[in-house]
């Protein structure tokens, strides 16, 4: 496959999904640029989570097309989605209380030793590198080895991300990540994401606040309702622009 | 996030690591149980302690236990099994049927494969309908036991083939010991190994600890389920057949209520009824202790319904014990 240039990582072409009575999303299209940081922002219940789990495989849509690098791709579980190298860390979705860090850190993807068919877990790799990874974040963690259920909220959300960003991925999706973050805990987070973008991977940030990824955005995507807004650029409009255009459900016409 | 440290911090800390190291050793409080119960019957039941006695329970202990390891492994990835005893009883039937036709090797073969079909049918209803486990299982329980029982009679069907399968399984070794026994052990070792200590068991504990979690992150949470409905099955299958082989007779009453012997031992041993959380060892010692209760309380001289009564407090202390553990930990 030739990479076009300028050719999208993924392009997402009139998604729909209904749950029930409710339709969560409306003939929505999404486009993520290689190495760029993009805004999902939207009110409670607009269908940020609906579209970005369809996504990272969680469940397929009702209708529409997603292209990953130009290729047309199906995913039927979030192993799927995984293997071409799309990472997420759900909102509520990440870590399992009671198992160890260590286990969360690698679950789906745990360091093996193969004797017959047998996966023996590689322990000793798994607490050294976790620890490694967590550190980095700045998390402080007495052993790798304890509970998740006894981390706080910022702690957990560290490890998630670290997690994510551990695992060589070309596409980061973050469902409301600075939830639950301490001042500084976010400032960490907010660095990561930078770091990781310029390290070439592509990042999906998802919040209702904008001032938290209006700093590292370039790109803006706003969703109400289950239907899409509109887009911008940073240079085209303020971080007030965009809370005006969620606030109001319409698109400014300056 | 470097936090200032501080000493109420430290204190707090202390504190926390004091609950690690009990989490580190998951068993302390079901070895400990067992010593004191063990020690109870051997001051005052009189015949307790002498070889032939422990060897007798642990035959008992051996069957119900190996039960209990399926029945733990399948609850720890967060369903339950009810349909055991069932197994148990119909597999007793198959064996001493196609080993009376065929021959014994063969029959066991059969019988295991009918169980891997028993548990595989628990499993997709379970998971294709959505109902609870808890009813998928207690209706192929009912199922099977009423088939056995109807197309039986109610009547026995003595074991008339060779000796090698009952051999293997449960003829005596020497000192009133039997490869049951060995292979209670083994399989406590194994499936040890394979929940602590493998790709696989990490998949079982996610899975039963937050199914959703587990499926985002990338866990085929429905096949490890399949796989444990199945596991379930066929150690309930090999109980079935070794104590078919030890009295040489089955009958279709074989086992009732012995599911609920099974998620007993599985609780004292610190399986976490809700599941994501279990040690193999721990069931070791929870069957051990149920089967002594079995036989320690009669020769203390109490009346056998007592052992009934005994398990179910047992059991009510455990689950409690276990919830609060899990809470500390939260
Ligand atoms: N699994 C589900 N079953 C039924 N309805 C659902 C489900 N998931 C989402 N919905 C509904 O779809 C709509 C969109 O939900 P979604 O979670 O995508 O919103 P969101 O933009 O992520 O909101 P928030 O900011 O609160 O996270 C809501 O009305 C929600 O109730
Ligand atoms: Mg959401």
């Amino acid at each position: 496959m030739i990479r076009l240039e300028g050719q999208p990582l993924v392009k997402m072409v009139d998604i729909e999904k209904k749950f029930r009575a409710v339709q969560a999303l409306n003939k929505v299209n999404l486009e993520i640029q290689p190495a760029e940081i993009l805004g999902l922002l939207g009110d409670n219940g607009a269908g940020k989570s609906t579209l970005i789990k369809i996504l990272a495989g969680v469940f397929p849509p009702d209708g529409g097309e997603i292209f990953f690098e130009g290729k047309k791709v199906n995913f039927s579980s979030p192993q799927d989605a995984r293997t071409l190298g799309i990472e997420t860390v759900h909102q509520a979705l990440s870590l399992v209380d009671i198992m160890s860090i260590a286990r969360n850190f690698f679950l789906g993807r745990e360091p093996t030793r193969k004797i017959g068919f047998i996966h023996l877990l590689d322990r000793k790799k798994m607490n050294e590198e976790c620890k490694r990874a967590v550190t980095g974040l700045g998390v402080r963690v007495r052993s790798t080895d304890e509970f998740v259920s006894i981390l706080s909220g910022g702690e957990r959300q560290a490890i998630s991300i670290g997690r994510a960003m551990y695992f060589k991925v070309k596409l980061l999706i973050l469902d409301e990540p600075l939830n639950a973050l301490s001042v500084r805990e976010t400032r960490e987070v907010l660095r990561q994401i930078q770091k990781v973008r310029e390290s070439g991977v592509s990042v999906v940030f998802i919040t209702h606040n904008v001032y938290h990824v209006y700093p590292i955005a370039e790109r803006f995507v706003m969703l109400d309702k289950g239907i899409k807004l509109g887009e911008v650029r940073k240079k085209d409009a303020s971080a007030e622009d965009i809370i005006e255009i969620i606030a109001t459900g319409r698109m400014l016409n300056k | 996030m470097t936090r200032q440290e501080n000493p109420a911090d430290l204190e707090i800390e202390e504190k926390l690591s004091n609950f690690t190291h009990l989490r580190r050793l998951p068993e302390f409080g079901v070895i400990l149980a067992f010593i004191i119960l063990f020690t109870i019957f051997s001051i005052f039941a009189t015949q307790f302690l002498t070889l032939r006695n422990l060897t007798g329970i642990l035959t008992i202990v051996s069957e119900l236990g190996i039960m209990a390891i399926g029945v733990a492994f399948l609850m720890i990835s967060g369903e339950f099994d009810l349909s055991v005893s069932s197994v148990y009883a119909i597999s007793g039937f198959l064996f001493v049927t196609f080993a009376n036709r065929y021959n014994s090797p063969l029959a066991f073969i059969i019988t295991l494969i009918i169980a891997l079909f028993i548990g595989f049918c628990n499993g997709i209803i379970t998971i294709r309908t959505h109902i609870p486990s808890f009813i998928t299982t207690l209706g192929m329980q009912l199922l099977l036991r009423g088939s056995l029982l109807a197309i039986t009679g109610g009547e026995s069907v003595s074991y008339k083939s060779d000796t090698i399968m009952p051999v293997l399984l449960t003829k005596f070794i020497g000192y009133g010991f039997r490869p049951s026994h060995i292979w209670f052990c083994l399989l406590t070792l194994i499936f040890s190994l394979l929940l602590t200590r493998t790709r696989y068991g990490n998949w079982v504990f996610a899975t039963g600890g937050n199914k959703e979690v587990a499926r985002a992150m990338g866990v085929k949470t429905t096949r490890v389920k399949m796989i444990n409905f199945m596991l379930s099955a066929l150690l309930a299958s090999l109980s079935g057949c070794i104590v078919i082989s030890r009295f040489n007779l089955a009958n279709a009453s074989f086992g009732i209520g012995m599911e609920l012997e099974a998620i007993a031992s599985a609780v004292i041993g610190g399986t976490l009824l809700t599941g994501g959380y279990g040690t193999i060892i721990g069931v070791f010692f929870g069957a051990m202790i149920t089967g002594m209760m079995r036989t320690g309380l009669v020769m203390m001289g109490a009346p056998a319904y007592w052992y009934q009564a005994f398990v179910g407090a047992i059991l009510i202390v455990a689950a409690i014990i276990n919830l609060k553990l899990s809470r500390i930990e939260m």
